[in-house]
Formats: C-alpha cells, sequence, structure tokens
C-alpha cells in the first residue's frame, strides 16, 4: 500500500527549494493519491518562460512502483452566455509539443518512468528528470511520431511550434490571480467563495471551477 | 526399388538365416550411427531440473570461481548458454562480464555498527542498523523496502533480475539476501521466486524447452546439439523441438503449420462451394447447377441465369433468356477455373496425404492380428523361435506410411505457387517435381509390398515358406529404409537445399524413429522401463487421436526395453522374443507389451 509518511516527507523536502528549483508539488485530493507538480520550462528551450503542470497519479505500491505522471491537458469549455449549464463542446489540449510527450494526451515517454525507475527516486527526481526531457529531446524514441519527424526534418518549424504553444497555453496558468478572480465571477461566482477557493487550491483556475461547481 | 534389393541380395540371400538376420541388423546400425551419436536429447522432469540447472551452474562456477548466485545471474543473462558467457568471458575479460550481467562481487559490506540509526533512503525513516541490508554492490537500505521492493518486482515476473533499488545501480540482488527476508514474513513469495529461478532454466535456454503435451505433463526436453530435431518426451508425446507441433517431417515447420491450417479450415468447403454453386437471388440457399442451359430454377420456384446470378424469368432457349442479357460470361469463368484447379490440386495431395494416414490406422489394428498370428508360430513344433521380424517389419511399416504421408503435405507446397513461385522457373520445378515423386513412388510401391506381405497368414505356412516371408520382410524393411533416408537427402539438397530464400530445413531422417529423449541421469534408478511403457502406450494414444479413433488400450503390464541402451538390451529383446524390440518406436503399447 501507498507509503504515506513518505509522501508527506516528498512534499515538506521538495517545498523547502521550491524556490531554487522551481519545482512544486501540492496534493489534488487529501488522500495524497492525486497530485499536482509543477515545473518551468527550461531556459534556451523553446519552453521558457512556460509554467508546465504535470498530473501525477501514486499507485498503490509507490515508491516500489513508479508514479505514473501526464502533462496536465486543459479542457476548455466552451459555453453560451457564460452559462455553464448550456455546454455546446468539450476540447482537450495539452500545452506542451515534444517529441517525447503525447501532443493528444500528455503521456510521457521516459524511462525513469518505466522500466527505469528505482525507489531511491523521488518526485522531485522524477519532475527534474522530466524538465530534463525538455531541454534534451529524444525523437529516436518518440512517443508522439508527428512531431518525432517534425523535430528530425524541420528543426526550424518544430521550435516554432513549441513556442507557439507554449506561449499560448503554458503561459496562461502564470496569469495574476487577479485575472482569473475576474473570469470565474464573470461566470457567476461570488467573488469572495471564488477568492478562497483559489486560494485553496493554489490558484488553478481548472481545479478551482470544479470546486466551485 | 529392384536396384536396392540385388545390391543387398549377396546379403540377405547367402549363408544361413542367422547370418542374414545379423547383417541387418548391423546395416541397422550403421544407420543408427549415421543419423545420430547416442542419445541427444534429454527429458527433464520436474525432480530433475534442478539437476539440470546445477550441472550449468556447477561448470560457471568452476571456471569462473564464483559463488552460486553470481553464476545463475550471470547464466539467467545469457540466456543459459554456457558456451556463449565463456566466450564473452574470454573475449571481453571477467570485469565485463560481471558488469553486463549486474553482478558485484566486490565486497562493501563495511560494519554499520558505528552508528546506532541510519537513514533508509527510501522510507526516509530512521532505522536501527540491524535493521539494514546491504547488498553486493554496496547500497543499504532497511529490510521492510526491501521485501516490499522484491514482492513488487515477483509479482511483475522480475524474480530471474531483481535489481538494487538504488537509482542507476545494476546490480542484481543477491539470492541468498533475498531468500532470508522473504521467508520470515512471506513464505509464499519465497516459494514463487525460487521456483521463477529454477523455471528460468526452462523459460530462458534456447536448448531446452516444455514438452507441448496437453494436459501439460511437467517435463521439459533439452537437446544437446542441433536444435532442428524431433523427440520424443517420456509421457509420450512426439513433436518437433523446433515449432513444438507434432513430428513431421519431412514437411518444413512453415509447410506443416501452412499444411495444418489448411486442412483445419474449412475454406475448401467453402471454396467448392463458390466454384460449383450459385446462391438464389431469392432464398439465397447455394445452388447447384447439375446440367442444361443456363436458366437455372431454384428448389424454392426462383429461375435465375447461372452466369450473373441475377432473377429472370423461364422464358427461354438454349442460348439466351428472354429479357435477360449479361456479358459477364469470360470473367467469371476463369476465375472459377483458377479457383477449380487450386481445390483439385489440394484435394490430389491431401487424398494421399489422407490415405496414408488412414492406412496407418488400419495397419494399427493389424497388431492384434499378427501378434495372434506370432503366438500360433511359436506354439507349433518348429524350429524359428525368433519372431521379432515381424515386429521390426511392422514398426518399419508405420514408420515409412508416416513419412509417405507428411511427404504429400510437403510435396503440395514444394512445386506449389503458395510458397516457392519465384524460386524457380516452370522448367525447373518440372524437373524437381519429376524427380521427388519418383522417389516418393518407388517408397510408396515397397511400402504396399510390405503391408501386403505382412498380412500373408504366415501362421499356416510351412517353415520354409515362413524363412522365405521373413527374408523378404527384411528385405523390404532395408529398402524402405534406405529409400526414406534417400528422400530426406533429396529434399534437404536438392529441394531444399538450392533456394535462394531458404528458411526451409527439415529435422534429419532418423532410421530408428523419433528419438526418445532419455532421462536425465540424475533420475537413472527410477523405473526406467515402466516409463518407457507408458510412453509407447500413450504415443498410441495421440496418434490414434490425430487419425480420429478412440483409443482403448489395456494398463501396460510387461517390460519394454529401452531404445537406447545399445546394443545388450537389443540382444536381450531379440531372446525374448517380442518382448519389445528395438524397433518399437512408432509402435503402439500392446506390441511392446508383450512378454
Amino acid at each position: 500500500m501507498l507509503d504515506f509518511a513518505r509522501v508527506q516527507k516528498e512534499l515538506v523536502e521538495c517545498s523547502k527549494d521550491a524556490e531554487g528549483s522551481g519545482i512544486k508539488v501540492s496534493p489534488k485530493s487529501d488522500n495524497l493519491v492525486l497530485l499536482i507538480g509543477t515545473i518551468p520550462g527550461p531556459v534556451g528551450t523553446p519552453y521558457e518562460g512556460g509554467i508546465f503542470q504535470i498530473d501525477i497519479t501514486l499507485p498503490d505500491g509507490y515508491p516500489f512502483e513508479p508514479p505514473k505522471m501526464q502533462f496536465k491537458t486543459k479542457v476548455c469549455l466552451f459555453s453560451s452566455d457564460h452559462c455553464l449549464s448550456e455546454l455546446v463542446a468539450v476540447m482537450v489540449w495539452i500545452f506542451v509539443w515534444h517529441p517525447n510527450i503525447s501532443s493528444q494526451s500528455g503521456a510521457i515517454c521516459l524511462d525513469i518512468l518505466k522500466d527505469q525507475w528505482s525507489p531511491a527516486l523521488t518526485l522531485k527526481t522524477a519532475l527534474l528528470s522530466v524538465q530534463a526531457l525538455l531541454s534534451a529531446p529524444q525523437p529516436d524514441d518518440p512517443q508522439d511520431a508527428v512531431v518525432a519527424q517534425q523535430y528530425l526534418k524541420d528543426y526550424q518549424t518544430f521550435v516554432n511550434t513549441a513556442r507557439y504553444w507554449t506561449e499560448s497555453f503554458a503561459k496562461e496558468s502564470t496569469r495574476g490571480i487577479e485575472d482569473k478572480v475576474q473570469k470565474l465571477v464573470e461566470m457567476g461566482f461570488p467573488e469572495a467563495q471564488v477568492r478562497s477557493v483559489l486560494e485553496a487550491v493554489g490558484g488553478d483556475e481548472n481545479l478551482a471551477l470544479e470546486r466551485l461547481l | 526399388m529392384e536396384d536396392y534389393a540385388t545390391s543387398d541380395d549377396d546379403f540377405h540371400y547367402s549363408s544361413d538365416q542367422e547370418d542374414s538376420v545379423d547383417a541387418y541388423e548391423n546395416d541397422d546400425q550403421d544407420y543408427a550411427l549415421l543419423s545420430s551419436k547416442g542419445p541427444t536429447t534429454q527429458v527433464i522432469t520436474k525432480e530433475s531440473l534442478l539437476a539440470a540447472q546445477r550441472e550449468d551452474l556447477r561448470r560457471v562456477m568452476d571456471m569462473l570461481s564464483v559463488k552460486e548466485q553470481h553464476a545463475r545471474t550471470l547464466l539467467i543473462f545469457h540466456r543459459w548458454d554456457v558456451e556463449k558467457l565463456f566466450a564473452v568471458y574470454v573475449d571481453k575479460g571477467i570485469s565485463f562480464l560481471f558488469a553486463e550481467a549486474g553482478v558485484s562481487v566486490d565486497e562493501h559490506r563495511e560494519s554499520d555498527s558505528v552508528a546506532s540509526a541510519v537513514m533508509c533512503l527510501i522510507c526516509m525513516e530512521d532505522v536501527p542498523s540491524n535493521e539494514l541490508t546491504r547488498m553486493d554492490c554496496g547500497h543499504g537500505f532497511c529490510n521492510s523496502c526491501w521485501i516490499e521492493h522484491f514482492i513488487v518486482k515477483i509479482n511483475e515476473g522480475q524474480s530471474k533480475r531483481i535489481r538494487c533499488m538504488a537509482h542507476k545501480c545494476n546490480s542484481i540482488c543477491d539470492e541468498a539476501v533475498v531468500r532470508t527476508l522473504l521467508s520470515r514474513q512471506h513464505p509464499d513469495m519465497a516459494e514463487k521466486y525460487e521456483r521463477f529461478l529454477l523455471e528460468s532454466y526452462i523459460e530462458d535456454n534456447k536448448r531446452v524447452k516444455w514438452c507441448p503435451s496437453t494436459p501439460h505433463c511437467g517435463n521439459a526436453i533439452r537437446v544437446d546439439e542441433d536444435e532442428l530435431c524431433e523427440v520424443e518426451c517420456s509421457c509420450g508425446v512426439q513433436f518437433c523441438f523446433k515449432c513444438l507441433s507434432e513430428a513431421h517431417s519431412p514437411c518444413s515447420c512453415l509447410m506443416w503449420e501452412l499444411w495444418a491450417k489448411k486442412c483445419r479450415d474449412e475454406s475448401e468447403t467453402v471454396n467448392w462451394i463458390t466454384v460449383h454453386t450459385k446462391p438464389c437471388p431469392k432464398c439465397h440457399k447455394p445452388v447447384e447447377k447439375n446440367g442444361g442451359c443456363n436458366l437455372v430454377s431454384c428448389i424454392c420456384g426462383q429461375a435465375f441465369c447461372w452466369l450473373c446470378g441475377g432473377a429472370t424469368g423461364r422464358e427461354h432457349t438454349w442460348s439466351s433468356i428472354a429479357g435477360h442479357s449479361c456479358g459477364r460470361y469470360k470473367e467469371q469463368e476463369k476465375t472459377a477455373e483458377r479457383a477449380k484447379r487450386d481445390l483439385y490440386r489440394y484435394m490430389h495431395y491431401h487424398n494421399r496425404y489422407k490415405a496414408h494416414t488412414d492406412s496407418f490406422k488400419i495397419e494399427s489394428k493389424l497388431k492384434e492380428t499378427i501378434q495372434g498370428k506370432v503366438a500360433i508360430s511359436e506354439e507349433k513344433d518348429s524350429t524359428l523361435r525368433d519372431y521379432s521380424w515381424v515386429n521390426n517389419g511392422l514398426s518399419r511399416l508405420f514408420r515409412s506410411r508416416r513419412v509417405l504421408s507428411y511427404s504429400y503435405a510437403f510435396a503440395f507446397y514444394m512445386f506449389g505457387d503458395e510458397l516457392f513461385k519465384d524460386e524457380m522457373t516452370e522448367a525447373q520445378r518440372e524437373i524437381k517435381q519429376n524427380l521427388f515423386e519418383d522417389q516418393q513412388q518407388q517408397l510408396e510401391a515397397n511400402v504396399e509390398k510390405l503391408s501386403k506381405i505382412l498380412e500373408e497368414p504366415f501362421e499356416t505356412f510351412s517353415d520354409d515358406k515362413v524363412m522365405e516371408i521373413r527374408m523378404q520382410i527384411i528385405n523390404l524393411s532395408t529398402v524402405i529404409d534406405k529409400l526414406c533416408q534417400k528422400m530426406y537427402e533429396c529434399i534437404e539438397n536438392d529441394l531444399l537445399g538450392s533456394l535462394h530464400h531458404g528458411i526451409h530445413s527439415i529435422a534429419p531422417y532418423k532410421s530408428k524413429g523419433i528419438e526418445r529423449a532419455s532421462e536425465l541421469s540424475v533420475c537413472w534408478g527410477n523405473n526406467v522401463n515402466d516409463t518407457e511403457m507408458l510412453l509407447s502406450e500413450k504415443d498410441y494414444c495421440i496418434y490414434a487421436a490425430s487419425v480420429g479413433v478412440t483409443a482403448e488400450l489395456d494398463r501396460p503390464s510387461g517390460s519394454g526395453s529401452s531404445d537406447d541402451s545399445g546394443c545388450s538390451s537389443r540382444k536381450r529383446a531379440r531372446k525374448e522374443g517380442l518382448g519389445g524390440g528395438f524397433f518399437d518406436l512408432n509402435l503402439p503399447a500392446e506390441f511392446v507389451d508383450r512378454n
């Protein structure tokens, strides 16, 4: 079964030097099974400036089994007149354009998350490896064949696309808290409630929306 | 055929009878030497698995002077190929060998007694140093973390390669440590671990395969030399070691796979229906045209055009139907012709394949008759005491029937379009086909002759007449054996050998039938005879099942003689009369059964 004591310690450990590494891990739920990791895009890459969120699911066997990680996808709800009961369309977007990350699902192709996992690794070291993967794509072992082809054949277009995706999506989450509050209030939720919920979920707009609903 | 018979004349028709028998047996022995140098296959039972594994472990331990667990790790990494392991050792040195397989022999176990409590980097708890275990690689973690790790890995099926928990440490965990840690709290997991380690010898070893019997007999077979061979497990199942299906030489594995599938499939029936019938446009039942013009009327009363299958009226002449015209005549006829030709070709080969399998079935019934005849003969006040030649002839007959039936499946693919269309020109194919068919026909003719002679009521004959029959049977057996041998050689060298994309190879011909795997030496004490008995009994069952009859067998009671125990048993067999000759490989149990 899941070793809660260790996960707790990891979270504490991680928050200690969150400033230095920029890597954060926060629980999404109370049971410590679902977590959200945050990594800054590495400097000098098309991902620079982006803040990438990663959904983490801890299996029962953690840390003896690897954590499941995938880039967070964004569900956009297109509704008419901000009325959430009349949903028109649902779209799934993912924020990162990378040969080893599926542009459809956000699944990450990284050996330490599969057979090379070692119980001595932690969530933080795993996230660091993911960050390293952003700096050093491995197009020969691709998760997303389309992106990998582009990377190999038309590098410039790849860089442009990756940068565009970073600009459009990953930076969104860095928007000021006021913007988020305003957006949620516009949807028709009371401001005080919006603020407290946003704070509770660590500023995650989607999560806040889920709670508010 | 005449050639062979005459060339052997001086052996068989000269001097007295005893001599000629010896000549025949010597002949046989030569073949045995040619085709196999003693038993090259061994049965590994549950009991002997450990011994078999030990054998290889011992070699590596002695050679490299390492502990058993390290030898095992090395061997598992090299898939139990000792030769390959030694080759790597010679080429690249011992440190490479160890590093590659994840063996650390350096003792890193410094004393931990200095600190009373150490932090385990996995659970991040402080643990007393006596609850911390270090592996050979030097990495130490607390016992409960190790146990947790082992359980996860064993459940993942990774028993054979449980790596150290440290990141990027390629070391394989010390077997003894795994054992001790697990056995305390999780004896079931420890047992599972042991079993996996043991079975790795079979699963990871290219020279060893599980016997394909169902229900599984629990045995595995190890071959010493060529993996391309046919073997008989001690449970009686005969199989091709390469593809694990029934023994099928002189068919190649691929051919047999295709053939078996073709025979199983209903596709040929479907084919026949498409060639010979058309669905009624009204009731959709297949309609066969039994003559007449192209206006066909179905049993349901609907009239339709045989050429296009469309519904029509009934007004017609011989050449046209009123108010109906269709122009697809030529095209349809062509495809139908082709399908028809393929079907006939398949039927030709399949009928012959089946015919030999069927006569095998009928001839198996000969056993009782023959035994009766032999019994009567033995009762007679005669100078002849030895009737082993009857059994020898019979087993030769069975064996050659088998070769013949599979040879038709072989020919179907060898000279068909399916596999080798681009390999041969029409002319080449014709030459090869003639060559092969000549041999096949010679063999077939002799086999039928032998079959006929074996049915003679020799028990009523005079001694002279019996001697004559005996001579004929012995001669024919020798001839047939040689013809089989020649046919295999022809297939191997002239037919398959000349292919450019030759992926086809066949198991070599064994004059004495499919080799029965010997028990691994560790089990020699165990009633070998009983095993052998059981074995031929099952063989019959399996054969019977394959030709679609229900086998009813008596429990074996007599003593058989093992085929590989060499000359002494052979002599004994002869002295005992019919007590299980050395030719008993394909015999139903009852033959060997008789004491």
